[in-house]
């Protein structure tokens, strides 16, 4: 049975979107024969540790994480530096696990992460591990507000991957392509999206909390500078 | 022209940080107003996705650190420098802590750009972005190449775009010269 190391790599930690999506994959691939998972949070100290540790040891690493600022999140960064080392003992002819990946965003289509992939796909061939592909996903800010049930197409999928990973040791092309849901808007979606976004009611998830919070007067504070106006 | 460099390689006796130093040097000698940021002496908790900074304390990170300073110094400047060695085919962990703190920057809501889903502006001006590299035997062009894509994205994402980008391979005066005549 193959080992696999699960690494959540959301600052958010257990609660966070990447982590929902994460569980998803790991209960496909036990599903697909592998064996339970070590799940591992990188903003826990000293889990980050032992995701140092335990890489080497694990046939598959899992690392998802959510986009943030158009990479990366800097905690992310920081584990794959702590990896360096075993850059060297690839060179030294020591075996690295096969790595998959998981980007989630806020942003609705797929494009905004697949920089961020390409990076993914180098960083497997910098430790000469077999790179067993990188699930992409839009709209995950989105998870926090709607119900579970909604989403039982996308946990099916999410599941359908991890199981191809514990039987194939890596994700399949179609399938891939399927979770993305939208790479890029059509010009029709421009248009749409266009005339949604002056529409409060497309805002409605960041009014209500701002809202909530007592903050909506201050909605467009700019402490720093000008505020822009439009 | 006012050019806030924001440092992002962590150790003080490393040849990127005299290159640095250098190039720092030859933009005040040419008269320009430079602030420069060493990331690795601030006081920078990270961000960790809390959204505080856009819908509880709108603009402002609630954490107490020094991320203010880094936002004032950015958006005081006409040209943003990000400067870092390249580690594991990437800019450094703390240049990147130093970025994500800067969603507080732009607002939550969605407008259409360029064909693509964005964040509305928050504020009325932005720097134009510039990269410095420093040059590490293990980077190849590639991996440069994917560097300089993600943080165009980022640039654009902060109502901006990356003008400028070099690696630390030639004569840091002449690269800061080449800087200089970017904005």
């Amino acid at each position: 049975m193959n080992s696999l190391v699960l690494l959540n790599g959301s600052p958010r930690g257990e609660r966070s979107n990447s982590m929902k999506m994460l569980k998803r994959v790991a209960e496909g691939w036990v599903r697909g024969g592998g064996a339970q998972p070590e799940v591992l949070h990188l903003v826990r100290r000293a889990q980050f540790q032992r995701a140092v540790e335990a890489f080497a040891g694990a046939d598959v690493v899992l690392l998802g994480m959510p986009l943030y600022t158009d990479a990366m999140p800097a905690l992310v960064k920081a584990y794959i530096e702590a990896l360096a080392p075993r850059v060297e003992a690839a060179r030294a002819g020591s075996a690295n696990p096969a790595l998959a990946f998981l980007v989630q965003s806020g942003f609705p289509e797929a494009a905004h992460s697949r920089p961020l992939e390409r990076y993914l796909e180098k960083l497997a061939l910098r430790l000469g591990s077999p790179y067993a592909g990188t699930i992409v996903r839009g709209g995950g800010e989105s998870l926090q507000a709607i119900p579970e049930q909604a989403n039982r197409k996308l946990w099916a999928r999410l599941g359908a991957l991890g199981e191809q990973l514990a039987r194939n040791g890596r994700f399949g092309a179609a399938e891939l392509k399927a979770v993305a849901g939208t790479e890029r808007l059509s010009r029709f979606g421009v248009t749409i999206a266009s005339v949604a976004c002056r529409l409060p009611v497309f805002q409605f998830y960041w009014n209500g909390t701002l809202k909530k919070n007592g903050a909506w007067e201050r909605r467009f504070a700019a402490p720093y500078g000008s505020a822009f106006e439009k | 022209m006012r050019i806030t460099i924001l440092n992002g390689e962590p150790d003080a006796a490393s040849s990127f940080h005299a290159y640095l130093e250098t190039l720092t040097h030859r933009l005040l000698a040419s008269g320009h107003a430079v602030t420069k940021i060493d990331l690795a002496a601030l006081d920078l908790k990270g961000c960790t996705g809390c959204f505080n900074c856009w819908v509880k304390t709108p603009g402002e990170c609630a954490k107490r650190d020094d991320s203010a300073t880094v936002c004032r110094a950015v958006l005081d400047a006409d040209l943003l420098l990000l400067a870092s060695p390249m580690s594991m085919g990437f800019t450094t962990a703390l240049l990147k802590r130093g970025a994500d703190q800067m969603i507080q920057l732009i607002h939550p809501y969605f407008v259409v750009e360029g064909g693509e889903i964005h964040h509305r502006a928050r504020y009325a001006h932005y720097p134009v972005f510039a990269l410095l590299l420093g040059a590490d035997p293990d980077s190849d062009a590639e991996d440069v190449e994917i560097t300089r894509t993600m943080w165009g994205r980022m640039a654009r994402n902060m109502k901006s775009h990356l003008a400028w980008s070099a690696v630390t391979e030639g004569n840091a005066e002449e690269v800061a010269d080449e800087l200089a005549r970017v904005a």
